[in-house]
Formats: structure tokens, sequence, C-alpha cells
């Protein structure tokens, strides 16, 4: 390959960043062992939309947190804060948003500033959607689920009391945003 | 229930085995689209509608076209212990502790407060 070909090529370090790779060696870095193992399935479940968008209505789910009164500073630019942690889902109506934050994540505070919350919650997007007949409608309230790292609550607790939810709201689907 | 996924880690993603996945390649908290950019987050949410409509199976990922920036340096970063220095690494850990030990409080007072669990 020559240069003339290679030069139109991308960065070399331009791939999808390898966050597993990078959280495992920082982690042993820092000294702990027992590296974490992510969920991995072999069969992933798959359920066809079965009718058309324009007749759906969507739940919005989310990983951002409610304001939590006592925990410091849980907005735009906040350090890591793990005082802002929940540990069971929570439901919101989305006609009524005062707040949500990122503060208890681990983003990339070096390049994302978490100002805005349309790029890690779309509910303003959605909203639109509807408005435009994109889809039917935006369901009653959004739904927020922990990171609390026990897999097993996630799937045997959060998991069924999200389904609860959607379902008490007749949701035909719903959008998950990780951050 | 049908659902997509918004993310930026497109490793963990995967590798979990999801419906369907938009993956957008932007640094880890703007999953829904570049902030201050309703173009953006619009186009982000128009191709989860697209992969609900039309992804033929499990583990259909389709990746936004769109870039966070000109230059892809930002990939470099993030916890990259590369690029940390040693003495950083030391401070880092006893901050992890104290982190570690405030979530830790916080969800046993949650737990305290829902006898049910």
């Amino acid at each position: 390959m020559n240069s003339k070909q290679t030069a139109a090529f991308t960065e070399e370090h331009d791939i999808a960043v390898p966050y597993m790779q990078r959280l495992r060696d920082y982690y042993l870095a820092l000294g702990y062992g027992n590296p974490y193992r992510w969920a991995q399935y072999a069969d992933v479940p798959f359920k066809s939309l079965g009718i058309t968008l324009d007749q759906a209505r969507v739940g919005l789910i989310t990983t951002a947190a409610p304001f939590k009164e006592g925990a410091g500073d849980q907005g735009a630019g906040a350090a890591y804060n793990a005082k802002a942690k929940f540990y069971k889902v929570y439901s919101q109506s989305t006609s009524d948003l005062d707040f949500l934050g990122i503060s208890h994540l681990g983003y990339d505070r070096k390049y994302s500033s978490a100002e805005d919350i349309n790029s890690f919650f779309p509910l303003k997007a959605l909203e639109a959607a509807a408005q435009q007949g994109r889809i039917k409608a935006v369901a009653a309230r959004f739904y927020g689920t922990p990171t609390n790292r026990s897999q097993v609550t996630t799937i045997e607790q959060d998991c069924v009391d999200i389904l609860a939810l959607l379902a008490e709201d007749e949701v035909d689907l719903a959008i998950l945003t990780a951050n | 229930m049908p659902t997509v996924i918004l993310g930026s880690a497109k490793d963990i993603v995967e590798h979990c085995g999801v419906p369907r996945f938009v993956f957008t390649d932007f640094p880890l908290g703007n999953s829904a689209g570049k902030p201050h950019d309703l173009e953006s987050q619009a186009a982000t949410l128009e191709l989860a509608f697209s992969l609900l409509e039309k992804a033929p199976a499990a583990r259909t990922t389709v990746q936004s076209p769109q870039r966070w920036s000109a230059s892809s340096d930002w990939k470099l970063d993030f916890q990259n212990v590369d690029r940390i220095p040693e003495t950083e690494i030391k401070k880092r850990r006893a901050e992890f502790d104290k982190i570690k030990a405030i979530g830790q409080k916080v969800r046993d007072q949650t737990l305290s407060n829902h006898p049910e669990n």
C-alpha cells in the first residue's frame, strides 16, 4: 500500500474506544484485583415491532438521576458524585421534567460537560417526533434505572420493576439511553 | 417489549448482546447526540426509529455517521493508564476507595428504607 493510498485513511487510533480494556487496565493499575466481568449472553431476545411506529407509545429509560437533596453538586461539570447515586428504579412525569443529572456516572468528563440534558436524555427529540407524527405518543412517564454494578439486582429486580412500569403506562416500545 | 439502546461504548454493549443498538462514536455522556445541536439529536433518534422498524434480528448495530470532531485524539484519553502518571494513579486509588464507601452507604440507606428488599 503506498503513501498516497494510506493518506486517505483516518487516524490509526480512530476506532471505537476499547472501554473494556481501558477499565480493566485502569483498575488493575489502581491495585484492584478480580477484574469486572461484564454481562455476556449467548442468546439475545428480539421482539419485532408488530405495529407501525406511528401507532406506538414510546417509553424512555435512562440511567440519569433526579436531583437529590443534600447530595452536593449534581449538575453540569460536577465531579464524580457517589452521593447522587440511586439504587431503586424511579419514574417521573414526562410533562414536568425539572432536572436530570449524570454526576453519579463515569462519563468522559474531559470532553463532555453534561450541560445539555438533550445530549444524554432525548425527551425533547422524542416529543418533536410525536408532534411530527413519527410516533404516536410519548409515554406519560420516563423511567430511571440504577447502575449499581450488581448484575443480579439489575436483572432480577430493576428490569422487573421497569417492565411493570412500562406495562402500567401501556408502552409499546422502549428506548434506553446508556451514559 | 421491542427495545433499542442508544450508547457510546460499542464493545461493552455488543459484548453483552442486545436486540438493537445505535452506536454513537462520541465521548461518553452524549449518546443521544451532540450538546446544543438539535439536528444531531434528531438524527440520532431517527437511527433508533429506523432500527426499530428494520432490524432483522438481535444484535443489530447501526453506527451513527456523525463525528464528534475533526480529530479523533479525544479517543486516546479516557482512563488510559499509559497517559496517567504514577503519582496520579495513587491519588485516584485513594479517591476511589472513598467513592466506594459513599456509594455503599447510599445503597445501605436505600435498602434500609425499603424493608421489602
